[in-house]
């Protein structure tokens, strides 16, 4: 038998299926929802808690109340002090995250299987009992405090920052940092925090996902005796009117002395998560800055080394988050760079993807879904992702499907819809005495350059 | 006790293969550990062993530039490789039925490299790894530490001196003839091992390997490391460092020689520092964050290295009036008092370690990277399979005295950042 030669890609073998492990659904007296995964191929359970307790909620005079109380539950509860309750948690080998972000607050867990009743009734109690010491929030509150100093100062942080402040109208929460200013931080005091709990983490409205080498009815009955006890439900959400700052193109330079590297920002307002053109959107952006093979790396990084990386992003939320270009390029060719990014943005809006392109981003998207799902976290964050957007619990099912039948014409549709360069703001943190110059020369349009804060 | 199962094979040209089956779900990970990092380096030449991990990525003779990213992220898959002091690995994880493409495309570069090597290539990819640098360390607040904690825990002689990214000008002097020497030199299969791990058919699997492996010739044998990897096991003195940069917040940086990953007495040392500073339970937090609030966060980690020590490294960053002094004081009282270690400490240390490896083990492409790393570093993959049992064995004894010899003042390294208020920097690299 002669062996095929090397210069023939080798072909693929038989496709073996991949189906979106099945989800148990209840929900208790209370109003909480429980899903349930059972993947039993290593003793490890994932717990995830989300509650609806995002920062979208708040007006900016309170900005930071979220992420803050989220950060004070490890102050510790009626029962335990805050080192008691670490110590507990650590015992059983669980650590507490939580993440706070614009649509909700997660509260998740890894442990061992077998210490699964004593991880649920640490979260319980964590989440029904919290005691938000003086001394413990005044500890988190300097904290935090220190983290927006350490962020004015940070590249990324300077860069990121202004770009979402000059996207959005002033008042539009996503136009704010997350974890709110000094002027929001400054008076959250103990009331505060248990106010926040008191309207928000409540069980209806919130849903627990428990995932990982345990069956249905163990986790109903472990979520029954720890959260049974747990009442009432939210307000209604306000809804986001997340209007843009601007419709007209421009660049600003945020001005760092002698920087090395310039931050360069690029977008406007996107979409939200209940987008109709969510599937085209992926594929759209999968082809112009969400693979390593997209049309803006093999550009900025691959042909013109301007880079070690450039990547698109939609970030979807409640309301219409940012859709945000981002990359970080040497200094003397700042101008180059955004020259070429722009012009790719700018080409695919007006000549869409070609098939072929479409073509490969389906197959990624649609190929990499099951590497998404191999770990007990990860199906338990895609699960929490449904009951955050209230999407159908077999949202998954056909989700592969779905990619892959996305067609071009709805990938140059959203291209189109969602892509608009001639409104684009274009931020670049970096040297001003540097770069001013080549970015005014671009004549794309106008440059103003403002201090960095 | 983890029962991951292994199958170990080496073909005739010595590559080492490992196998490991799990059909939980349809992925396969490939995962390639080349026996060369920046500890191979020679002076004059830091920072190539990163550099020609790039190159990896710039096409083979049977696949052209951009085309391995294209073939694996239309597969489906992901794909990276990392260069590191001891190792430079390469890996993908592709839905199963892919496994041959993986296959064929880390062989080729294996076996076929050279003729796709060109000026143009390496021109780009410098320019690429500049950037790198700049985004990593030189633009970072604090970027710039393990460029100075190296230079002061390793002596100018050993090849842990000196960082990964190595030096700027180094990488400009490169040329295509060193990008030759280096892939003849060190990306020979008797210097690498190869894992598959996840869904596949065993025998199919190993017929694969034989076939795009089997025919790349072996090189010659692997040169000793530059310089001299043997040293004290203790700095002998306290090594101090204070930077004036642009930074926000002052920051101090305490870091140990200890003893090498392949030594025995290093599960003490993961021990050791778990109790330091793993969790909101560990000493670091709840004394310098919680209690005495001279720190707004802190960290510790080890650098797992094998040439003659490791390291362990702490720190704690103060908040914007914060005393250095204090801070560095807070810091070493916490690391000196480790001899006073409970055994409910250790518990909670090994109980974190265990959640944290089966969690990272619940992927098959960190398993992949274990069970090479394994093989690679102690010529025994199943070694996986012990390591909790391994880390459950620690005592109290041994950590404390292990911290009695390692984490006292005559084998310290001191790095403190101060905010300064002028535009430039005051102190640079040496």
């Amino acid at each position: 038998m002669s062996l095929p030669s090397r210069s023939v890609v080798p072909p693929a073998g038989p496709v073996r299926s991949f189906d979106f492990p099945p989800v148990h659904a209840d929900v208790l007296d209370n109003g909480l929802r429980i899903r349930s995964v059972q993947v039993g191929r290593l003793p490890i359970v994932a717990a995830m808690l989300v509650l609806d307790a995002g920062e979208g909620l708040l007006d900016g005079s309170r900005a930071g109340t979220a992420v803050l109380t989220g950060d004070c539950l490890e102050g510790g509860t009626a029962k335990r002090t805050g080192v008691e309750l670490a110590e507990a948690l650590e015992t059983i080998g669980a650590g507490l995250s939580i993440g706070t972000g614009w649509d909700s607050t997660t509260v998740s867990l890894s442990c061992m299987a077998d210490r699964l009743d004593d991880a649920m009734g640490l979260l319980a109690e964590v989440i029904l009992q919290p005691s938000f010491p003086d001394d413990e929030v005044e500890r988190i509150r300097g904290q935090r405090l220190a983290a927006i100093h350490q962020r004015a100062m940070d590249p990324v942080g300077i860069a990121t920052t202004a770009s979402r402040r000059l996207t959005y109208r002033e008042g539009v929460p996503y136009g704010r940092p997350l974890g709110g200013s000094v002027e929001s931080v400054d008076p959250f005091s103990p009331d505060a925090a248990a106010g926040f709990v008191a309207a928000r983490y409540r069980p209806k409205g919130s849903g627990l996902v428990v995932v990982g080498d345990v069956d249905a009815q163990q986790v109903l009955s472990l979520v029954d005796t720890h959260f049974g006890e747990w009442t009432g439900g939210t307000e209604r959400r306000p809804e986001i009117e997340a209007e843009p700052r601007t419709r007209e193109r421009g660049i600003v330079v945020v001005h760092r002395a002698d920087a090395l590297q310039s931050e360069i920002r690029i977008g406007h307002v996107g979409q939200a998560r209940s987008t109709p053109q969510y599937f085209p959107l992926r594929v759209l952006n999968t082809v112009l800055g969400g693979a390593f093979t997209s049309r803006l790396n093999l550009n900025l990084r691959e042909e013109h080394g301007f880079t070690y990386g450039v990547r698109s992003r939609f970030l979807v939320r409640r309301g219409a988050g940012p859709w945000c270009v981002s990359t970080a390029v040497s200094t003397d060719v700042t101008a180059d760079a955004v020259r070429e990014a722009v012009f790719e943005i700018t080409a695919l809006v007006a000549e869409g993807p070609t098939e072929e392109e479409v073509d490969a981003a389906r197959d990624y998207l649609a190929g990499v879904f099951p590497l998404e799902l191999e770990t007990t976290a990860q199906i338990a964050a895609r699960i929490a992702e449904l009951l955050v957007y209230d999407l159908p619990d077999d949202y998954y099912a056909d989700y592969r499907d779905r990619i892959r039948s996305v067609t071009l014409e709805e990938a140059c549709e959203a291209a189109r819809d969602c892509i608009r360069p001639d409104e684009m703001t274009v931020v670049v943190g970096g040297d001003a005495e540097e770069v001013q110059g080549p970015l005014d020369e671009l004549g794309w349009g106008p440059v103003t350059v403002e201090a960095a804060l | 006790m983890l029962s991951i199962p292994i199958e170990r094979f080496t073909l005739d040209n010595g590559l080492r293969v490992n196998l490991s089956h799990d059909a939980t779900t349809p992925v396969v990970a490939i995962n390639l550990w080349y026996g060369v990092g920046s500890r191979n380096e020679r002076d004059g030449k830091t920072g190539f062993a990163h550099l020609f991990e790039h190159m990896m990525f710039q096409g083979s003779e049977h696949v052209p530039k951009n085309r391995h990213f294209e073939l694996i992220e239309r597969a489906g898959g992901s794909l990276n490789g990392s260069t590191w002091f001891d190792r430079t690995n390469y890996f993908e994880t592709v839905p199963s039925h892919h496994l041959e493409l993986a296959l064929w495309l880390e062989s080729d570069r294996m076996g076929w490299l050279l003729p796709a090597m060109t000026q143009e290539r390496l021109d780009n990819q410098r320019d690429v790894v500049v950037n790198e640098k700049r985004q990593r360390y030189d633009n970072q607040p604090y970027g710039d530490w393990d460029e100075w904690i190296q230079a002061m825990v390793f002596p100018e002689s050993h090849p842990y001196h000196h960082t990964v990214i190595g030096s700027m000008a180094d990488l400009e002097a490169a040329t295509l003839e060193d990008v030759v020497e280096f892939f003849q030199t060190y990306y020979v299969p008797n210097n690498a091992v190869l894992t598959v791990c996840g869904d596949f058919t065993r025998d199919e699997a190993l017929d694969l390997i034989e076939r795009h492996f089997g025919g790349i010739a072996p090189g010659g044998e692997i040169p000793a490391i530059p310089g001299d990897p043997n040293l004290d096991p203790i700095i002998g003195g306290t090594v101090r460092e204070r930077v004036e940069a642009e930074v926000p917040l002052p920051r101090v940086l305490m870091a140990f020689r200890v003893p090498a990953y392949t030594d025995d007495d290093f599960c003490t040392v993961d021990v050791a520092e778990s109790v330091l500073g793993t969790g909101r339970a560990s000493r670091l937090y709840r004394s310098l964050v919680r209690e005495r609030r001279v720190a707004k966060d802190v960290t510790s980690f080890v650098f797992p290295l094998t040439s003659g020590a490791g390291m362990l490294l702490a720190w704690a960053t103060g908040f914007p009036d914060g005393d250095p002094d204090e801070i560095e004081a807070a810091l070493a009282a916490e690391i000196e008092g480790l001899t006073s270690v409970t055994d409910q400490e250790i518990e909670r240390a090994v109980a974190l370690t265990e959640t944290a490896l089966v969690r990272q083990i619940e992927q098959v492409g960190h398993r992949a990277d274990l069970l090479s790393m394994f093989d690679q570093l102690f010529d025994d993959p199943a070694r996986l399979n012990s390591e909790l049992e391994r880390l459950r064995a620690v005592t109290s004894v041994e950590v404390s005295a292990f911290v009695e010899r390692f984490l006292g003042p005559e084998n310290r390294a001191v790095l403190t950042y101060v905010p300064t208020t002028e535009k430039t920097p005051t102190a640079s690299v040496p």
